[in-house]
């Protein structure tokens, strides 16, 4: 099936581009929520034009080697560049790993680079609610961010919410199983253990006294 | 004829035409085998379970994501001519012509860029994993730059995922025919999407930006949540219409393998979802430049217009996946 290109070819398409990514710096991250951890996976791919911006964070002495220690304080970076909170309390993400590509194949817009990381989350109530931004190089930034269908049947998600560029995510959620009081609710719970006592003592000393 | 006869010559038929369609697909298999030497036998040849040349597949161009296998490149015009009489032996012919029309477009693109040599039609990789066999399954890929097709077969059974189809340009005139290799792709979700009342195009139409796959090469076996509008709450002319649009996938491989593929997918209908990100409309005889993803307990189908190299409309990826499938894997676990 060899096409015949010296066959007259009007080409409909204008001058191409070539097949890589180009000015901007895609950030796909996809989230898998547990009932007590959030673990996911960053996946960053610099286009060709934002290369050397995204570059000179990473080679930080730009000596053109992406040194272990270079590369951990990126990846910390981006961390850093986060916001993570579950029903208003915010969670710190902590890496588990990051891989790196060749600096050639980011050059060439091919490099992609993979952070997993993970958090632990409070215990809450059954409704809750997850808040994700994502802030890292925003002027360049082109954002994915999605939730794998929770392995957990008692986690059952039933909405989620985004801006325009997705830098925003917020996931409810229903977790099964889970306390129906807030979190806060222990000092209520204490109050309320402390006026039935009171009321039993003031019970007990008024009770009537009988016997001989 | 009794109710039991007609059940028994169905039976027999389907058995003849299976194992017609089984032995013709490894017939081809041999022959290609047949016209390769020793050390080509080898390049080509791995083990069914290769985790490695499983997913060494891309979007992008083979100098920028190394393939495995024979090129066409590298194969004389009998060996090329035979390889690719096997990927027809596999395919629809519309999914075969779908396959010609990607690589032609390549060539385009080729001749576009100064005869870059990133680009062309002997630029596509072909593969066998396991033992060509009518009954035992084996692995066929076939791609390179916006192709790659994984098709796991088993006797009559022909499992196309994950697939990646595109195109650069996706849409380029020869001889004075214009060609959209992903055009009905485009087309058919563009005119579902028009079928739909206000309330369901709210539902449909998602907010925000998706500036690419979300489950492109790489993310094998995950399964997202899925949003849109579900197809239970379609009326009965835009399930149709939601089936037409799948069958642009669904319908690459074989027609044997496709009808029992559109069975399962036709069964899970109901919890069925239709997404749609970007501009609702098209040029006439253009791409639409919208994002639009089909998901499914079986399914997943993403189209990715790119903004790499200008136009959109020029430039499209797609995906076409089945999570709990995706190399044939429920047969290896029987």
């Amino acid at each position: 099936m060899r096409t015949c290109l010296s066959v007259a070819i009007l080409l409909l398409a204008p001058a191409t581009g070539i097949a890589h990514r180009l000015d901007e710096y895609l950030q796909a991250t996809i989230l898998s929520i547990g009932k007590d951890r959030l673990q996911a996976e960053m996946t960053l791919t610099p286009g060709v034009a934002v290369f050397p911006v995204v570059l000179a964070e990473i080679d930080a002495d730009a000596d053109g080697v992406v040194s272990e220690t270079e590369w951990r304080a990126y990846a910390g970076r981006v961390l850093r560049d986060l916001s993570l909170t579950v029903d208003g309390h915010s969670v710190i993400p902590r890496m588990v790993s990051a891989r790196f590509p060749g600096i050639d194949e980011m050059k060439e817009g091919r490099g992609e680079i993979r952070i997993e990381f993970q958090a632990n989350l409070p215990r809450g109530r059954r409704s809750r609610s997850l808040v994700f931004e994502n802030r890292h190089q925003s002027r360049l930034g082109a954002y994915l961010v999605n939730c794998l269908v929770p392995r957990d049947p008692d986690i059952r998600i039933v909405a989620q919410t985004r801006n325009y560029s997705q830098s925003r995510y917020q996931l409810d959620y229903v977790q099964a199983g889970a306390s129906t009081w807030r979190p806060g609710d222990g000092a209520g719970l204490g109050l309320l253990a402390l006026v039935l006592c009171t009321r039993l003592a003031f019970l007990w000393r008024r009770r009537p006294v009988t016997g001989t | 004829m009794s109710r039991l006869a007609t059940s028994l010559l169905f039976v027999f038929l389907s058995a003849a035409g299976a194992q017609t369609i089984a032995s013709r697909i490894a017939s081809s298999a041999d022959a290609f085998l047949a016209t390769l030497d020793q050390k080509q036998r080898q390049t080509v040849l791995f083990a069914l379970d290769d985790a490695q040349q499983r997913v060494r597949w891309s979007n992008l161009p083979t100098g920028f994501v190394k393939r495995a296998g024979l090129s066409m490149r590298e194969l004389n015009a009998t060996q090329r001519s035979a390889a690719l009489s096997l990927v027809s032996s596999v395919l629809s012919k519309r999914g075969f012509e779908k396959v010609q029309q990607i690589m032609q477009a390549d060539g385009v693109l080729k001749h576009n860029e100064g005869n870059n040599p990133m680009f062309g039609e002997d630029l596509y990789y072909i593969s066998i994993l396991g033992t060509p066999s009518p009954a035992e399954p084996w692995i066929l890929q076939f791609g390179g730059h916006h192709l790659a097709l994984n098709i796991t077969i088993a006797g009559e059974r022909g499992i196309l995922t994950p697939t990646l189809t595109g195109a650069q340009p996706a849409l380029y005139t020869i001889d004075g025919k214009t060609i959209r290799p992903l055009g009905q792709e485009s087309d058919k979700a563009l005119a579902l999407l028009n079928a739909l009342d206000e309330t369901q195009r709210k539902q449909a139409i998602l907010s925000y930006r998706l500036a690419d796959l979300v489950l492109g090469p790489g993310q094998d076996g995950k399964t997202i949540q899925p949003e849109g509008l579900k197809a239970s709450g379609m009326n009965e002319r835009q399930r149709a219409m939601l089936l037409d649009v799948i069958w642009e996938w669904a319908g690459i491989v074989h027609e044997t393998a496709a009808a029992a593929r559109m069975a399962e997918l036709k069964a899970d209908l109901g919890e069925t979802w239709f997404a749609w990100s970007g501009p609702v409309t098209a040029a006439p005889g253009a791409n639409i430049t919208a994002y639009y993803r089909i998901q499914g307990p079986h399914l997943v189908i993403e189209y990715a217009p790119q903004r790499l190299g200008g136009d959109p409309a020029l430039h499209v990826h797609a995906m076409y996946r089945d999570p709990t499938n995706d190399y044939g894997r429920k047969l290896a676990a029987k």
